[in-house]
């Protein structure tokens, strides 16, 4: 953990809420003048010095105040950037990784494009985009090159891996957020002479949903402090992404928004699906994370072949392994 | 809204070295075990495996020295228990003592007591199970009726508990009485630690679904038992149970019991599944991991002296609900008959019937949801 992650959240805090909602044209300069681009690069290269821990904390602040912005890519192709030793362009940096589209690529000053070809970074001048939207109204734009890149990177990284990771924490935010909304609006609404809270089908129910957000917000934390671990070189985490982690997070990311969100639209009633009413904010975007850099199926898969690699035995191992590795030497 | 906060699982020591003791040691008694056996782990009963693991100082792990104890951290005793269940290793004869039994009587036991009972336990030789539940406290605990009265000559003990786990290898029962005549609901309870071959004491096994012995009935008539038997003040029983009950949920028990089923199927599959069973070994084990990252983290939370009351009930409603998935998963992707005598069978079959157990020791569903409930405020 990074000794300014205090002072880190509570800018984000208020900084976010008021940014929510926001068109990119407006919100972007703000977030870049706070200076959260650079959390990932390190001081020495004029950046903010931050971990993977403090990406995470942020991306949960992001997705429990609804920020609608590409916070996660930019901090993570800024740190591809740094360490690769290139000087990044000013402005959105966004991915075009393997086949998934670019969030917000309609608006990036570059793109960090990966393939089977490798890894490099095109100005927006090469690029033409295919316009979508994510299920929360979001950028999502397919790539077609129509010029050369700025520079090629060397990196072994599957970056998808950790955009997906990134969905993780944002998700583990808006999850959160979710169960907060639900609890308040069944602890105020009156119905049959009683708060909704007062019944205990009410109660059991919150109850569940409350499970899913607790193992997100501890599968993005396992995730982070993996990642952690891994750019630290500690035992068994040194070496390649720890894909194991990433995997075992954004599939159980799956699951939480399978059981959490129908649970919080049950508990509000007609209210939850207005589009006033923030709940949709939330869950639109959960429901579109999902799939996003990798859906249930791939990552379940992945991990199922991680798992199954070496049989039972080292399974055991390299759970445990893995995660001794991160125990602090005395 | 948080309810769990991540927190760093850091005992000191040697993990990885202990974590080879205790796979050593495994190694060495496993030959004596049946599949059925591993996979019912902390319910099978090997007193040459609970002496071994007394010898090797893996019972008792957290106690003072003085009480046959070893002071380690707890979380090297987490560290253990994980990996005697991930290994399937029979820790049923010395588990309640080890877990519940002794830490209590370190908290709340009279001198006598702790010389009494805690070095035996620590050499895996004393078995306690707990006394709670009656024929008319189940979830509803504070209503028990096993009666202890107070006389010149010591406790007369008169009633019946029921669901014991273990009771019929076991030396003493933790049991909660009413110590108070005409006492109501959680006041003028207390515990008595009851030497099970005390005269007017008689143990009756229960066969459970599975087929096996290993809950009891337990009819106390006309008990006669020395003052002494008393555990911390009289009225003080509800207190000392609550406070056990987080020791009871959060443990890596509450998501392993079906451990041996997951790692079958891996070893049936082969290195290289297809989609559709790579698909599910993935779910299964994104959820283990989560649950072990849960686990651990309310373990490190106990271990700092707090009460993770709430994070145990959500790790042990969310562990049981993917323990008894498991064994449902496992059957809709095979294609062996369950009456079939290879390890995936007979795991899946075994499992099955055994998993309706998970939910109902410790906490039903409806219990913990009602105490996860309570933390949200709604309750």
């Amino acid at each position: 953990m990074s000794e300014a992650r205090e002072p880190l959240t509570d800018m984000a805090e208020g900084l976010f809420g008021d940014l929510a909602g926001q068109d990119f044209a407006a919100a972007w300069p703000r977030l870049t003048e706070a200076g959260f681009e650079t959390l990932l690069v390190p001081e020495a290269q004029g950046g903010f010095g931050g971990d993977w821990g403090d990406l995470a904390v942020l991306l949960k602040i992001a997705g429990a105040k609804r920020l609608g912005l590409p916070l996660a890519e930019t901090v993570i192709a800024r740190w591809l950037l740094a360490k690769a030793g290139i000087d990044a362009p000013d402005g959105l940096i966004t991915f075009a990784a393997q086949t998934h589209r670019a969030p917000w690529g309609r608006h990036a000053a570059a793109v960090i494009v990966q393939s089977a070809d490798g890894c490099a970074l095109y100005p927006a001048a090469a690029c033409t985009w295919d316009h979508g939207r994510s299920p929360a109204g979001e950028p999502r734009d397919a790539l077609t090159l129509t010029g050369d890149p700025l520079v090629t990177i060397a990196t072994a990284d599957d970056l998808a891996t950790l955009l997906g990771f990134a969905r993780v924490a944002e998700g583990a935010g808006a999850l959160e957020a979710a169960l907060t909304l639900t609890v308040d609006h069944v602890s105020t609404r009156v119905q049959f002479g009683k708060t909704l809270s007062q019944f205990q089908a009410v109660q059991q129910a919150l109850a569940l949903l409350a499970e899913e957000a607790a193992a997100l917000t501890i599968a993005a934390n396992g995730a982070a402090v993996a990642l952690d671990g891994w750019e630290q070189g500690l035992g068994a985490l040194a070496g390649a992404l720890p894909l194991f982690e990433i995997a075992a997070a954004k599939a159980r990311l799956g699951l939480a928004v399978d059981r959490g969100v129908p649970i919080a639209h049950r508990l509000h009633g007609a209210i939850g699906f207005t589009m006033e009413y923030p709940l949709n904010h939330l869950t639109r975007r959960l429901m579109g994370w999902r799939s996003e850099f990798g859906g249930d199926a791939t990552w379940q898969r992945k991990l199922g072949r991680l798992a199954s690699a070496g049989g039972s035995k080292a399974l055991w191992e390299t759970l445990t392994a893995r995660s001794d590795s991160l125990i602090p030497q005395g | 809204m948080q309810l769990f906060a991540a927190r760093a699982f850091d005992p000191p020591g040697d993990i990885p070295a202990l974590r080879k003791q205790v796979r050593a040691l495994v190694a060495a008694h496993e030959h004596r075990w049946t599949l059925e056996q591993r996979t019912n782990n902390w319910f099978t009963f090997d007193a040459e495996f609970s002496r071994a693991m007394g010898a090797a100082g893996l019972v008792g792990m957290t106690w003072p020295k003085q009480y046959g104890g070893h002071e380690r951290h707890s979380l090297e005793r987490y560290v253990v228990l994980e990996e005697m269940l991930a290994l399937g290793a029979p820790v049923g004869l010395h588990w309640i003592a080890d877990r519940q039994t002794g830490p209590l009587l370190l908290r709340y036991g009279t001198e006598t007591q702790r010389q009494k009972y805690l070095p035996g336990m620590a050499r895996g030789e004393i078995y306690a199970c707990i006394g709670l539940s009656e024929p008319n406290a189940g979830s509803d605990l504070a209503s028990v009726r096993t009666a202890a009265r107070r006389t010149p000559e010591g406790w007369r003990v008169n009633g019946q508990k029921v669901w014991t786990s273990g009771a019929h290898h076991c030396h003493a029962a933790l049991t909660l009485v009413r110590t108070e005549e005409g006492s109501q609901r959680h006041a003028g309870l207390s515990q008595l630690m009851i030497d099970l071959d005390t005269p007017g004491i008689t143990i009756r096994p229960i066969v459970d679904m599975t087929g096996t012995e290993h809950f009891n009935e337990i009819f106390f008539e006309d008990v006669l038992l020395p003052l002494d038997a008393l555990v911390g003040p009289e009225g003080d029983g509800w207190k000392q149970v609550t406070a056990e009950l987080a020791l009871e949920r959060s443990g890596p028990e509450r998501y392993l019991s079906c451990h041996a089923l997951l790692a079958a199927l891996i070893d049936a599959v082969g290195p290289e599944p297809d989609d559709a069973t790579a698909q599910a070994i993935g779910r299964l084990t994104s959820e283990l991991w989560t649950l072990r990252q849960m686990s651990m983290a309310c373990a490190a939370k106990l271990a700092a002296g707090e009460d993770p009351n709430v994070e145990a009930a959500l790790v042990k409603d969310l562990g049981n609900a993917f323990e008894q998935e498991l064994p449902r998963v496992v059957q809709s992707l095979i294609t062996d008959d369950l009456a079939d005598h290879g390890d995936l069978a007979r795991l899946t079959a075994w499992l099955l019937v055994a998993s309706p157990s998970f939910s109902l020791r410790g906490g039903t569903p409806e219990v913990l949801r009602g105490i996860i409930a309570r933390g949200l405020g709604v309750r």
